[in-house]
């Protein structure tokens, strides 16, 4: 075990290679020119090539990209180009309001998500089943805005259960009044691929000679469906589960955006608008850096829930 | 729950509570001076970028900085066009030599708001405050976006920035003798050449000053920690998100004596407001709001006082002729419009060549004359402030926009949008069509406009008004889509045939606007490099001279010849619809001032 994980550590190297070269290509050849930006209504060339020198893009390239490696290296992507904010002090002050939104939608959407595939698993066929599966395809049609647009217009405007928008100092604020709303939307747009995704990895099983052992057994169906058919589905859920995680260190932009929580996904957006290659080296850098942590957890998680997988 | 998820469980809780935007701590002070109850809540619909006046460049870091910080003189609030007023100094500056000597006399007994920069000692605003922060305009290392307002002005400023480009270091102790303070409450300024609307630069917002104490002291954090002496000083920060500002205690105190004119709305602002104490309003919450339905909706259920930017949703708030809607102003909520301090134009380059390549647009010849102004009758402002703009601007005619000084309202343009006369002169100058219905150039070359735009739903709605316009002439179009930034930097190289641009005034004098055809200017601000001797000529006379019929003569004969030359396809200024709640008193929107909260007041007895 411990062998593997050496080795996939080991990985990790190559991989932010790529992952630097890539980034760096991809900015310098669409990124636009930052001094431009920063220059404001009259530049001029000595100020354009003072501008360019104080952020060190006019070094020769190889140069910019050792920097970005060593950037990467220390995690220190010193400061923004556009605020001078420290780029550390960005990330720190801007998650909390991200996972505040982001990780109790993550947990409530998979739970529901669980729940709802393994009732329309165990009713296949029937009208509930195909009333669950053409909500969920309706679902996936409609895009995240308009179910922003109009539960923000519902349910904060008309309604006035929640705020329209806004962002509190205390946690207990943020998470239950200023946040309710923003989860809500999210838990109902991932519900229905989840339900669906879900639904085919316990169909899978729940016709495996197993499960009609275990009922030939006289196991209680609750206890069939819950141990037996949840622990052998476990591996893709996991993985799907896993594969989300990242995203929550580069937020939801659009729910950000809407309901003016300071999340990392505005940040990001802004970072974009801005040509601020140093938070945009730093958002990429860590989102593949926790890919990686992840997806190892995840193989290890692997072996804990299936002991018959091998780690090679 | 197992012990270990549990624990882990705990410690992202703790995590996430860790993670709170808690107030940054503000130095201890009495409740402000004004009603601590009146507090205003507004919104920016764009981050702000910081708060240091020498490295900013956007609208929302300046509101902000204009009510921290103090410039030498500022702009009467009523006033119109906008009329400059002392602010610190005890008058207007005592203007000699020509307009080369500002003499200005800074009140005594006005104070930088408390910080722990200044140790617990009251400091006093002095005339080497200003001094300092003039000079940090032109230090390299902020790289400020608004050193040009004093680049080349100040006698041995210039000289003092190369040479700290030599020694890597600017020496604020070194003596510029254009910025001398002969005792601690005087400040003159020399200038390399005479100017007589420097007087306007000194009111710049973010010309305001700052302490050297308090700029040494936090370093590179300048931007999170602004300390002036103006009516407000930050109380909590959380960048890009809340700014919650609080009037200063230690405000030296306005009276509001502004005179009305004839206008019963500012007659009746002043009725309820003359003689106030300023400011009024004890607290201003900003939240950066980007979307504008979010920005509707909590203006419509009264979670914000004033509404700045809602162009998006006019039509929700605002009848066709531009009124408010009865069920609106049935509510008592007001709308306050007017029209913004900007022209927006497409300008065509006047260059020989772009790259290498011929520009079938420049150059001075009637054929190419001849062509710049079929494309400009071809083109429809009217069409493209109904539809792009939504109504929401008036077509421009003259180069410098209303309320601003040098404005003419009686000036028409002489180029009227005629599709058909645009096809005639080109008929009549040689530019035949093919047997595609396309024309070519009075040399049988091919003809093609290429227009430049960024990939944005707005600029996708100007490209197919141009190609629309240019159809009906037989012109072929090809449309060059680029970033923003990019687009800038071909601009400043004079690599971009046609664009959209604008301008909005950094100051309410004509000279901002009239500069942007100086042949000098070419590769800054004169886009479309421009360069006419004859313009050229009366743009220097009339640098020489103060406001006045003789300087709106020669502004008239720049934008005729520019006209003639039609260097520009002058469109329109848009117009600022600011919508307030019922309890907000006084407002009325400035041309050049970013906010007013200085100058208004919150009816408390108004339902919030």
């Amino acid at each position: 075990m411990l062998a593997y994980v050496v080795r996939r550590i080991g990985q990790f190297v190559p991989t932010l290679l790529g992952v630097v070269l890539l980034v760096f290509v991809l900015f310098n050849w669409i990124g636009g020119d930052p001094a431009y930006l920063l220059a404001g209504k009259m530049p001029n060339p000595e100020q354009i090539e003072n501008i360019r020198r104080q952020l060190g893009v006019d070094q020769p390239y190889y140069v910019q990209l050792w920097i970005f490696i060593q950037q990467a290296a220390t995690g220190d992507f010193g400061v923004s180009w556009a605020t001078n904010e420290k780029v550390s002090e960005i990330f720190a002050t801007r998650l909390g309001p991200s996972l505040t939104v982001l990780v109790p939608m993550l947990i409530i959407s998979t739970l529901l998500a669980l729940a709802a595939a393994m009732l329309v698993a165990y009713l296949r066929g029937s009208l509930t089943d195909r009333a669950i599966m053409i909500g969920c395809t309706v679902g996936q049609a409609i895009s995240i805005l308009v179910y922003i647009i109009v539960f923000q217009y519902i349910f904060a405007y008309q309604l006035g259960w929640f705020p329209v928008q806004g962002w509190g100092y205390g946690f207990a604020e943020n998470l239950l009044s200023y946040s309710a709303l923003p989860i809500i939307v999210g838990v109902i747009v991932s519900l229905a691929p989840d339900i669906r995704l879900y639904r085919s990895f316990f169909l899978d099983e729940i016709n495996q000679e197993y499960v009609r052992t275990a009922r030939a057994k006289g196991l209680t169906e609750a206890r069939v469906l819950w141990v037996h058919v949840l622990r052998n589905a476990a591996i893709p859920i996991v993985t799907n589960v896993m594969f989300q995680l990242p995203g929550l260190l580069a937020g939801a932009f659009l729910i950000e955006r809407f309901f003016s929580i300071p999340g990392i996904g505005r940040e990001v957006i802004l970072a974009v608008e801005r040509s601020d290659f140093p938070v945009i080296k730093a958002v990429t850098i860590y989102v593949a850096v926790a890919t990686l942590i992840l997806n190892l957890l995840a193989d290890l998680l692997y072996k804990a829930v299936d002991p018959r997988v091998q780690l090679k | 729950m197992p012990a270990p998820i549990l624990r882990a469980a705990l410690v992202v809780f703790a995590l996430l509570a860790g993670c709170n935007d808690a107030p940054r701590s503000a130095p201890s002070r009495a409740p402000g001076a004004a009603g601590p109850g009146k507090v205003l809540r507004v919104t920016f619909q764009a981050a702000e970028t910081g708060f240091d006046p020498v490295q900013v460049s956007d609208y929302y870091s300046g509101s902000v900085i204009e009510a921290i910080f103090d410039p030498l003189l500022t702009y009467d609030y009523l006033a119109r066009p906008a009329k400059l007023v002392p602010n610190v100094t005890e008058s207007m500056p005592e203007i000699s030599d020509q307009g080369r000597t500002y003499l200005l006399k800074i009140r005594k007994g006005i104070y930088f708001s408390a910080d722990p920069a200044f140790k617990g000692n009251r400091r006093e605003l002095t005339a080497a405050d200003y001094a300092y922060s003039i000079k940090r305009f032109l230090d390299p290392r902020h790289r400020s976006p608004y050193a040009f307002l004093f680049e080349g002005k100040i006698v041995g400023l210039d000289e003092l920035a190369a040479r700290s480009k030599q020694t890597g270091r600017f020496d604020y102790d070194a003596r510029v003798p254009g910025l001398e303070t002969p005792d601690r409450y005087t400040l003159r300024i020399r200038l390399n050449g005479t100017d007589f609307n420097f007087s306007h630069v000194l009111a710049f917002p973010l010309a305001g000053a700052v302490a050297r104490e308090a700029i040494e002291a936090y370093g590179d954090d300048t931007g999170s920690h602004p300390v002036g002496t103006g009516p407000y000083f930050v109380k909590s920060y959380t960048r890009s998100s809340k700014i919650v500002l609080e009037a200063n205690p230690g405000y030296r105190g306005r009276v509001w004596d502004f005179q009305p004119g004839a206008d019963p709305h500012e007659q009746e602002i002043a009725s309820r407001m003359n003689g106030k104490k300023l400011p009024l309003i004890g607290r201003v919450e900003i939240s950066i709001m980007e979307e504008a339905q979010s920005r509707w909706l909590a203006f419509q259920r009264e979670q914000t006082d004033i509404e700045y930017q809602l162009a998006e949703v006019a039509p929700a708030f605002m009848t066709g002729d531009g009124k408010l809607k009865p069920e609106l102003a049935k509510r008592g909520i007001k709308l306050d419009r007017s029209v913004d301090p900007e022209i927006i134009y497409l300008y065509f380059n006047m260059r020989e060549r772009i790259g290498n390549q011929p520009n079938p647009v420049s150059g001075f010849s009637v054929e190419r004359i001849a062509l710049r102004r079929a494309i400009a009758m071809a083109y429809s402002v009217d069409d493209h402030i109904r539809i792009v703009r939504k109504g929401q601007a008036i077509r421009a005619h003259y180069p410098i926009p209303p309320g601003v000084a040098g404005h003419d309202p009686r000036y028409r343009s002489g180029i009227p949008h005629d599709p058909r006369l645009a096809n005639a002169l080109l008929d009549r100058f040689g530019y035949r069509r093919g047997q595609d219905g396309f024309r070519a150039q009075p040399d049988g070359k091919p003809l093609v406009i290429r227009y430049s735009s960024t990939p944005t739903e707005r600029d996708r709605q100007f490209d197919e008004l141009m190609k629309r316009s240019l159809d009906s002439i037989g012109i072929r179009l090809e449309i060059h889509k680029d970033r923003f930034a990019e687009l800038i930097k071909l601009e400043n190289d004079c690599r971009l045939m046609m664009r959209t641009s604008s301008w909005i005034a950094d100051y309410p004098d004509g000279d901002n606007f009239m500069q942007l055809l100086y042949g000098p200017n070419s590769g800054q601000s004169n886009n479309a490099c421009y360069q006419s001797p004859e313009y050229d000529r009366r743009y220097e006379a009339s640098r020489l001279l103060p406001d006045g019929p003789e300087r709106d003569r020669l502004y008239r004969e720049m934008a005729r010849l520019m006209e003639v030359h039609t260097v520009w396809i002058l469109a329109d200024s848009r117009y600022r619809n600011v919508l307030l709640q019922p309890r907000v008193v006084g407002y009325k929107r400035h041309p050049v001032l970013h906010v007013e909260w200085l100058y208004i007041d919150l009816d408390t007895g108004v339902g919030k």
